[in-house]
């Protein structure tokens, strides 16, 4: 008789604190029943206490892996996002998050990796690393990317320049990246405060953008970063 | 089984005492060998792990019957999850989460009231469940059309149920007999002590290996001085069953010193199949809750069945 074969998890020496801060991290049945329930509650209440509102949801592509890129006033802008997801998919987008600041401790990690299944960004150190987890990632098929390449939440609501990390993510790549703009987290969530207030919320999702055309190199990454921070700006003036 | 109860339960404050004082005397043995120079600190974490154990026990215990059976449930669900996650069945939500359910089942039956006999606990169905487990277990390939490799999870996920779910759930079943406390804490009191004194006899008169195949660091001596203290602890602990003659006194140092070893050895095969050290790092210093629950789930069982047979269950 043959023998069968076993495949213990990775993770199985780690503790539970460890397990939260590993990625890509492994699927737990408890976890995903909170996210989802999160998931359910956080549209309720996007939908009620900001009346968000979405416009270009047929942008999303219904299969396949893909980046949104957006704005970033506040916390709302991922929440949003998230809303707009369709909800079986949840579990396979990952808002990429500053390590330094989402998984400072363990009440945050744990909050980051369960209700929002949080991507640790290293901003500081290891950008570069964290660009290949982000890129092995998409290869997998049917996941989500979400990226501020403002890198940081703007105070003066004025859009900050796109970093080029998106950049050197899908230059030569097929993989689709759609732009997105948030309008009103400024206003219901600015950086500092504790709790957002009730401010209404317009999330505008724009056609989706390859870029496998251009070669891999500073120029072509400086093109794309410039590309998708007009874009994005452009979304939100034709709300204005 | 109620707070009132245990706070005017001279077994359960007589353990208290017990496990309170050795625990307290180990701290010092610990603090002073510590002062003398010797490195504990391995033995250090594990008391420190006991430090957070044993308040979690009794306390359970202390708030009554419904929270013990919860507790035990949980510890079945958790066990249940590091066996599956071991073994890869994990990874197969629909039998990882048919179990959990099953297991859940089980915690409920022992704390419901029979509907027809109305007596606390379903038994009935409790020791049913197991059948319609199974069934549905084997019925998930069939809802799912699929064939390749699903004896292996059927397998596995039979093995899950009944050993680390129901076999352990007669733990939590023991709270709704009148001598609960005494049964409970003796039980997890002599399991642990049988441990220890394995251990023990082990490192002082240890020459020939148990089983060496299995777990390299067993040995004959350290086993038969294991049963032998096992078999000497019912007569001192006696007030814990006071209606237990000697022949039961016996069986129970058997069960405990015999059942506690094979359960360890059980959990030991199955883990260097599967190629891994500990079931996981729940505990501090103890590893996972199989690695500490592990001779428990044979004893209890076995223990409650022997009880029933000569006692009843009310």
């Amino acid at each position: 008789m043959k023998e069968w074969e076993y495949h213990p998890p990775p993770d199985i020496d780690a503790t539970m604190i460890e397990s939260l801060r590993d990625f890509p991290r492994q699927p737990y049945m408890l976890v995903y029943a909170m996210r989802s329930l999160a998931a359910l509650l956080l549209r309720g209440w996007m939908k009620i206490y900001h009346r968000l509102k979405v416009v270009g949801c047929e942008n999303l592509p219904e299969s396949g892996s893909f980046i949104l890129v957006c704005n970033h006033t506040s916390h709302l802008d991922t929440l949003s996002l998230l809303t707009a997801i369709p909800l079986k998919r949840i579990h396979r987008t990952f808002p990429a998050a500053a390590a330094d600041y989402f998984f400072s401790s363990l009440p945050r990690s744990a909050m980051s990796t369960i209700l929002i299944n949080a991507l640790p960004f290293d901003r500081k150190l290891k950008g570069a690393e964290s660009l290949t987890i982000c890129a092995q990632l998409l290869a997998n098929d049917g996941n989500i990317l979400i990226i501020f390449p403002e890198g940081t939440r703007t105070t003066t609501g004025k859009m900050g320049r796109f970093r080029s990390g998106i950049g050197r993510l899908v230059a030569g790549t097929d993989l689709p990246v759609i732009p997105c703009h948030l309008a009103g987290g400024i206003k219901a969530w600015p950086k500092g405060k504790v709790l957002p207030r009730p401010h209404k919320l317009r999330l505008n999702i724009g056609a989706p953008q390859t870029f496998g055309h251009l070669e891999k190199n500073a120029e072509s990454v400086r093109s794309i970063c410039q590309n998708l921070e007009d874009r994005v700006a452009q979304l939100g003036s034709s709300d204005a | 089984m109620t707070i009132e109860a245990a706070l005017s339960n001279d077994i359960f404050l007589t353990y208290l005492v017990i496990v309170g004082s050795i625990l307290a005397f180990a701290g010092v043995v610990l603090g002073a060998l510590t002062l003398i120079g010797k490195d504990v600190s391995s033995i250090w974490k594990t008391y420190r792990g006991w430090l957070v154990m044993i308040p979690l026990v009794f306390g359970t215990i202390f708030l009554g019957r419904t929270a013990t059976i919860i507790g035990v449930t949980l510890l079945a669900i958790f066990g249940f999850k590091e066996f599956a996650r071991a073994t890869g069945l994990y990874d197969d939500w629909w039998f990882a989460g048919t179990v959990y359910v099953a297991i859940t089942v089980l915690g409920v039956a022992s704390i419901v009231t029979d509907p027809r006999l109305q007596s606390v606990g379903w038994y009935g169905m409790f020791m049913a469940l197991p059948v319609y487990v199974i069934a549905t277990i084997l019925l998930i390939p069939i809802i799912r059309n699929r064939a390749k490799g699903q004896l292996q999870r059927v397998a596995l996920a039979i093995v899950g149920f009944v050993y680390f779910g129901w076999m352990f759930s007669h733990l939590g079943f023991l709270a709704n007999t009148p001598y609960a406390y005494g049964y409970l804490l003796y039980l997890i009191f002599a399991v642990e002590i049988n441990d220890v004194a394995a251990f023990t006899c082990g490192k002082l008169f240890g020459r020939h290996k148990l089983r060496e195949n299995i777990s390299p660091n067993k040995t004959i001596e350290g086993s038969l001085g294991a049963v032998a203290v096992s078999m000497v602890i019912p007569w001192l602990l006696w007030f814990s069953f006071p209606h237990f003659d000697a022949l039961q006194l016996i069986l129970t140092g058997l069960i405990v010193g015999v059942g506690g070893q094979v359960g360890d050895l059980v959990i030991s095969y199955i883990k260097r199949d599967i190629g891994i050290k500990d079931m996981g790092v729940t505990i501090s210093g103890h590893g996972g809750i199989l690695d500490r629950v592990d001779s428990m789930i044979f004893v209890a069982p076995i223990f409650f069945h022997m009880v029933r047979w000569f006692h009843g269950l009310s």
